[in-house]
């Protein structure tokens, strides 16, 4: 081996550059493996000789010898999300099967499955995974907010794109970047319906009880900034905060209650077990009786069944129910009600939507380089269960519609039934883009 | 009538003598803090007779809690709820007494600290258990329609299921205190809480009564997961996780062994957490005393909820500086079992296993050259996550192998490598040099500060300290973003606009999005941006960032050693052996012994800069307690005592876990299976292996610790025991336990 100069220009680097600066990671052409084959022999230089080969996408010069396309799935199978993930891993494997026996489709999609947990680093671990040894060049998955943040960096250093099933406004906000795009409805497109029809009952005296990390901050946020634009008499009461884990919510609930008088609604910014215990304990103190209950995420099947007759008059934002009449979603009920002897939920649309609108843009990319598909798939509009939806090109978040909805005594078994209150379509529903935080 | 009685006694209550906490907050707080008793009194027994600290209490918790579920799913929330109260227990307390047998009853004699590493492995092993017994979903217990839902009494709302929790648990609590109080079993298990060699002088085997202590505090345990989760609404797989750490905490503010510590300890803490350390609190009012003279009492406790999750381990570090012994406990006799540390190498010679040790770097080395032809489940980054946690043992083992002080904290140097070098990249500067240099800086001063106060404490009474430092640090990481922007807001010192846009930890989230470069003063390289070009194979990125983590594991490791060659090492080893005759010498042993800390420290915070410079981002899960464990059973695994071997231990355990994970491996017995029609069967054990492979990495850990004390460095020396060899005069070891190397 011998030393070769440096390149200044390339190599060297200073404080005043870019503090968030994407690693130009050198591209692979072995899963697993970040060893590059060059002609160079025995010298040090800037990794931009490596001649830029394309093998990593592993498109041929006609650009469509695209067979095998590598999807990480990376979902929560363990812990509160677990149910939810079941879901949305339905979702996802139905999509898989469609595209897989689809003559519309010229590639078949790998799966490799990681369990995420709820935790940010084995998210990360299982994301690097995916890609380094299972040579993924698209990962989906991660409901948890914290979790989704965290691979979305992933996601940007590694240049793959990543589709989040979280709904933290900032993962297509402020924490946006090229390679993520979100067909599950952020927590603004939610606010946006929930606080128009809270200022129109007139209910602006409110009290939070937020689980204490992202989604919850996200709840917090949205809501508060629309309603003090919405409505001149608006008071934010008190805040309450639960860990994500908490199992106990006596003491909130004990704070709540000291606002009961005063507020007009509780806005619980929460999902998952965390929201199914809070709604359980705060049934057993009799805190429905005094105030209204308002979420951003009780009309889930997983919550309305895990928390019984204590998720009934429960009011919530709703993102998906599967007896809308919308797009392609009665085949896809049909399908998955086929395929697993159950409706779906919000999680399994997200789940397929997602798969799906990925096989799109790589088919309309003809290719599997994740830079290729990047490229196309922002304003490109996929038909979806919501009809023509498109990924936005400013933060690029779908354009999903949106529902208020309450939550009613089932007419048989224990299971509460959504009775859709209003309405709002996906464009009136998306904030401006200037306003998102997103610089793509 | 005594509706008027209630009222007038909730006023004296809530507006009397201390208008801070109200009936509501009592009420919350009495519980919890039954629940918390039921746990705790289990624990803290079992203790005091068997000197065994149950980390594995809260797995059995856990387990009460789906026994029930199991119990309560097909016979309805009637009569099941009653049937599980009653069964649940009993095969959790079937499940205690198989563990004391099996697990716990070999390690007697030994030193203490084992049935702490045992019971660790017995926690990884119990909750994928629970896992593979009953899915990751969560399951519910149902409670009779008459214990569901609110109560109005006098006025106010309460849940009818809190009365029943402070009734049922007050009572089954009475009832443990009358056993120990009137019968002779109670008798012969508080003398030998006392002391167990008089009992034994008296001749009375104590050992027949611990399998039935250990099986009494695990159907305490039970009860406690199944009135507590039935109430909550549902039951997940990490319950036992989740509340262990506050039953330490109540053990020992209680007093280790005490069940009247237990008892005021449980109900002190779950009054504490229901009340005056939940925000939104009213000032205190106290007949009589004037407004100013409570201010600032009142101010402190305005305080208190900014500190809420952690003023519990602030008073569980001031009890253990202070009365280590806790409240109501009493001193317990120290066991004078051996910390099996070294090994003599057995047929290896010291320049055998030089040699061995310079060929594995040499192989190491040759790793990122033929990383495409590694065999699978190896990969480049695996290998970078051992040498990693590789470092962080090697810290461990600094001070456990050669003081005999076993750190459960060592999460707290760890979470700030990653979090104080993440902190200096995300917000100040990518120098990576100057990441490190501040982060090693820190967590040398903190090794200090813990190490000065820890000490003065030894044995248990170490490792509870040191747990409560890693907790207290832990629980801080969501809070102290909003410290600084509250302290900016409220002084002139800084400007709350810059406080906000600097986040020091970055709350529940973390930090990510932070890169480097390697260099100072803005001068330096990106690793993504240079290659070394050999003959056909580029090195760059992550493959020179592994060079440099192999560089310094490989420093870290002839630095450490290098010191215990050194006479401050001398008298390290010296403490290990004999702490009494080091002080006879004229050496103060915590003097040297905090030095060792300190060290010990600032090598540990080094595998944390490492970790956040190779995965660019930091999570509050950096410095949670299941960290501080992990690297203990890395310890174990390899052997303590010998620097090379926790090493070893930090490759077997990732080598297992990525092998059990591969479900490849089991493809020859799938094959040889299939042969006589049994494939099936056998692939759906190998997909179980795969998926849980916990449970058979913490059973390995179970048998290590059982069997092979001494890990994995001691084989050699098994197996030259073992096989008969012909009389070698030059293979006799000069020093049998001079495994320091």
């Amino acid at each position: 081996m011998h030393i070769c100069q440096y390149r200044e220009s390339d190599g060297m680097r200073t404080d005043n550059q870019i503090q968030k600066k994407r690693r130009d990671f050198l591209k692979t052409t072995a899963a697993g493996s970040a060893v590059a084959l060059t002609g160079l022999s025995g010298c040090i230089g800037s990794t931009d000789d490596d001649g830029g080969d394309g093998e990593d996408g592993g498109t041929t010069d006609d650009g469509t010898d695209f067979d095998e396309v590598t999807l990480g799935v990376l979902e929560p199978f363990t812990g509160d999300f677990a149910e939810l993930a079941t879901e949305r891993n339905q979702g996802e494997t139905l999509a898989i099967d469609q595209v897989n026996a689809s003559d519309e489709y010229d590639f078949e999609f790998n799966v490799a499955e990681y369990d995420t947990q709820l935790s940010s680093e084995d998210g990360v671990q299982a994301a690097k995974d995916a890609i380094e040894s299972d040579g993924a060049q698209f990962l989906t998955g991660a409901i948890s907010s914290s979790v989704a943040l965290a691979i979305n960096e992933v996601a940007a250093n590694q240049q793959v794109v990543y589709t989040p099933g979280a709904a933290d406004v900032s993962i297509t906000g402020s924490n946006c970047n090229e390679y993520v795009f979100r067909f599950e409805t952020n927590t603004a497109q939610i606010a946006e319906v929930t606080t128009q029809w809270l200022a129109d009952k007139g209910w602006t005296n409110l009290h939070y009880q937020i689980a204490d990390y992202a989604y919850g901050d996200s709840v917090l946020e949205e809501v508060d900034s629309r309603m003090s634009e919405r409505s001149g008499d608006y008071e934010r009461l008190g805040t309450t905060r639960s860990a994500p884990a908490a199992q106990n919510f006596d003491s909130a609930i004990t704070e709540i209650e000291e606002n009961v008088d005063a507020a007009d609604a509780l806005v619980v910014g929460a999902t998952g077990g965390h929201l199914i215990r809070f709604l359980v304990q705060a049934a057993g103190r009799g805190l429905k009786e005094d105030i209204p209950i308002v979420t951003t995420t009780g009309s889930f099947r997983v919550v309305r069944g895990g928390a019984g007759s204590a998720a009934y008059d429960v009011y919530s934002g709703t993102r998906y129910v599967p007896s809308i009449d919308t797009g392609t979603n009665p085949q896809f009920v049909e399908d998955y009600q086929a395929e697993y002897d159950a409706p779906p939920d919000n999680f399994s649309r997200v789940g397929y939507g997602s798969v799906l609108m990925l096989a799109n843009g790589i088919q309309e990319a003809g290719s599997k380089d994740p830079d290729d598909v990047r490229d196309v798939l922002p304003g490109m509009t996929h038909e979806t269960i919501f009809g023509d939806v498109a990924f936005r090109e400013c933060d690029q978040q779908a354009s999903n519609p949106v529902w208020m909805g309450q939550n009613v005594a089932p007419e048989e078994g224990e299971t509460a039934a959504v009775e859709l209150l209003r309405n709002l379509d996906g464009e009136a529903a998306q904030p401006a883009c200037d306003t998102t935080g997103c610089e793509l | 009538m005594y509706a008027g009685t209630i009222q007038s006694m909730l006023d004296v209550l809530s507006a009397g003598t201390a208008s801070f906490i109200s009936v509501q907050e009592l009420l919350n707080g009495l519980t919890v803090g039954m629940v918390y008793v039921l746990l705790a009194s289990g624990l803290s027994v079992i203790f005091g007779v068997m000197h065994v600290i149950n980390f594995a209490h809260g797995e059995l918790y856990a387990f009460g809690a789906y026994f029930a579920a199991a119990i309560v799913t097909p016979l309805g929330g009637g009569t099941g709820f009653y049937v599980a109260l009653v069964v649940a227990p009993l095969l959790v307390g079937v499940m205690g007494v198989a563990i004391e047998r099996f697990t716990v009853r070999p390690l007697y004699g030994r030193d203490p600290l084992y049935h702490i590493l045992l019971t660790f492995g017995l926690v990884l092993v119990l909750n994928d258990l629970i896992k593979l017994i009953w899915g990751t979903s969560p399951r519910r217990i149902a409670r009779p329609e008459y214990l569901t839902g609110p109560i109005e009494m006098v006025g106010m709302t309460f849940s009818r299921y809190s009365f029943f929790i402070i009734g049922f648990g007050g009572a089954l609590a009475l009832g443990v205190w009358a056993l120990l109080k009137y019968t002779r079993y109670g008798l012969i298990i508080r003398a030998g809480a006392q002391d167990r060699r008089m009992v034994r002088n008296l001749g009375i085997s104590i050992d027949r009564y611990y399998s039935l202590v250990f099986g009494m505090g695990a159907a305490l345990a039970a009860v406690a997961g199944l009135i507590f989760t039935a109430g909550r609404g549902q039951v997940v797989p990490g319950i036992g996780f989740d509340i262990i750490i506050s039953a330490f905490v109540i053990v020992v503010l209680g007093g280790l062994g005490s069940f009247r510590g237990a008892v005021v300890g449980g109900l002190g803490v779950g009054l504490l957490q229901e009340s005056i350390i939940r925000p939104g609190v009213p000032d205190l009012q106290l007949p009589l005393v004037p407004e100013n003279v409570l201010a600032p009492v009142n101010m402190v406790l305005g305080l208190l909820p900014q500190l809420e999750g952690m003023v519990i381990f602030v008073l569980m570090i001031g009890v253990l500086i202070f009365r280590p012994r806790g409240l109501f406990g009493t001193e317990f006799e120290e066991d004078s079992g051996e910390l099996l540390t070294g090994s003599s190498g057995g047929f290896l010679t010291d320049s055998g296993r030089f040699k061995l040790g310079i060929a594995m770097i040499g192989l190491l080395a040759l790793v990122p050259l033929g990383s495409g032809m590694l065999p699978s489940p190896l990969s480049v980054r695996l290998i970078m996550t051992m040498l990693t946690w590789g470092l962080f043992a090697l810290a461990l083992d600094f001070i456990m192998g050669y003081t005999g002080l076993v750190s459960l904290g060592h999460a707290l140097f760890w979470g700030i490598g990653a979090y104080v070098s993440g902190t200096v990249l995300f917000n100040f500067t990518e120098s990576a040099f100057v990441a490190a240099g501040v982060a090693l800086l820190v967590g040398g001063l903190v090794a200090w500060i813990v190490g000065y106060f820890s000490i003065r404490v030894h044995g248990v009474y170490f490792a509870m300290i040191t747990l409560a430092f890693a907790e207290l640090f832990h629980t801080s990481l969501t809070k102290i973003d909003g410290w600084a922007v509250g302290f900016c807001e409220t002084t002139p010192v800084c400007s709350a606009e810059a406080a906000r846009d600097i986040q020091l930890t970055g709350g529940s989230e973390g930090l990510f999005g932070f890169s480097s470069y390697w260099g100072l003063g803005g001068v330096g390289v990106e690793l993504e941006e240079i290659g070394i070009f050999l003959g056909p194979v580029t090195l760059t990125g992550d493959l020179l960032l592994y060079y440099i983590i192999l560089g310094v594991v490989v420093a870290s490791f002839f630095i450490t050693r290098r010191m215990l060659q050194s006479p401050f090492g001398a008298v390290l080893k010296g403490i290990r052996e004999n702490e009494q005759r080091v002080r006879f010498l004229g050496y103060d042993p915590t003097v040297y012994k905090r030095r060792a800390f300190v060290v010990s420290g600032i090598f540990a915070t080094l595998a944390g800069v490492i970790f956040a410079l190779n995965e660019s981002f930091v999570s509050p899960e950096a410095a949670e307690w299941l960290k501080s464990g992990e690297v203990v059973v890395m310890v174990i695994l390899g052997g303590m005592g010998t620097l090379f071997g926790p090493i070893l231990g930090a490759f077997t355990f990732f080598g297992l876990e990525a092998l059990l994970q591969e479900e490849t491996l089991f493809g020859p017995f799938i094959w040889a299976g299939s042969l006589v029609g049994l494939g099936g069967p056998i692939e759906g054990v190998s997909a179980t292996v795969a998926e849980r492979w916990r449970l058979f990495l913490g059973s390995t850990f179970v048998l290590f610790v059982v069997f092979l004390p001494r890990g994995l460095v001691s084989v050699p020396e098994l197996v030259q025991q073992r096989v008969p060899t012909r009389f070698d005069p030059t293979n006799v070891p000069a020093d049998p336990e001079g495994g320091d190397d």
